[in-house]
């Protein structure tokens, strides 16, 4: 074992939290193992620009993001990206209004929710509810969020305009909100 | 007036970009009125906060 074996050993160390981390995204078992090994290949490639690297998780997951962000474009090929054409018209998104413009079912307070980040149920439900989003509105949220890319990065990787950028996010947090409100904040769980 | 429609979706989009001070002005007079608007803004912040750290949580499961 040369210094390559090193970096290989290293390099495995990070493969389980890639793996998550694309699995979260892609919601596939297979795709998100392709989209690592991907990763690691491209990683090792540049085996030499990464010796100096301290941050090497972060790194890995820059790489990763897209990778995972280029699957699920193309997995979405020939779908329109644009909110509208996807049968969503602007008004009354996902029935959370009456046609006046009222909520059906009016945002409870959740009372000082910080203290759930702590619980690993908690965050199992969060992602349970970000997964039931359109994968391609959950793409965008998660670039936006979670990645946190900035919205003319996000436009311009996906060829959306800024008004259709400000939808989607709007319906996605609709949403979550609203599952994590069912699932969490206004269940009983431990 | 703005409706609660309006409200929660100029609340969204103040996440992406500064309002105009005249949306600005309606938005904040909204949510002083209307509680469950503020619950909406409020809670919409909390879950991009929770969001931000999901790399955090996904590593400390692998524990």
């Amino acid at each position: 074992m040369g210094a390559d074996g090193g970096l290989a050993n290293s390099l495995e160390a990070h493969r389980k939290y890639l793996l998550r981390y694309a699995l979260f995204q892609l919601r596939d078992a297979s795709l998100a193992e392709d989209a690592v090994q991907d990763t690691l290949v491209a990683a090792l490639a540049q085996g030499e620009g990464f010796q100096g690297r301290s941050q090497l998780r972060t790194w890995l997951t820059s790489i990763l993001k897209h990778k995972v962000i280029d699957l699920v474009r193309k997995r979405g090929r020939g779908l329109p990206m644009d909110a509208v054409q996807l049968g969503e018209e602007d008004d009354s998104p996902d029935g959370s209004f009456n046609a006046g413009g009222r909520w059906i079912d009016p945002p409870a307070d959740w009372g000082l929710p910080d203290a759930a980040l702590e619980s690993t149920q908690f965050w199992r439900v969060y992602q349970k509810c970000c997964q039931r989003m359109p994968e391609r509105h959950a793409l965008v949220f998660s670039m936006r969020e979670v990645m946190d890319m900035s919205t003319e990065e996000i436009c311009k990787k996906l060829e959306i305009s800024t008004s259709n950028l400000h939808v989607i996010l709007y319906r996605a947090r609709l949403r979550l909100r609203s599952c994590m409100t069912k699932h969490w904040f206004g269940a009983d769980h431990e | 007036m703005y409706s609660c429609e309006q409200a929660s979706k100029l609340s969204s989009q103040a996440m992406e970009e500064p309002l105009g001070r005249l949306q600005r002005i309606q938005l904040s007079l909204h949510l002083m009125l209307c509680r469950h608007c503020k619950n909406f803004s409020r809670q919409i912040e909390f879950l991009r906060r929770t969001s931000r750290k999901l790399p955090e949580a996904i590593e400390k499961d692998l524990d």
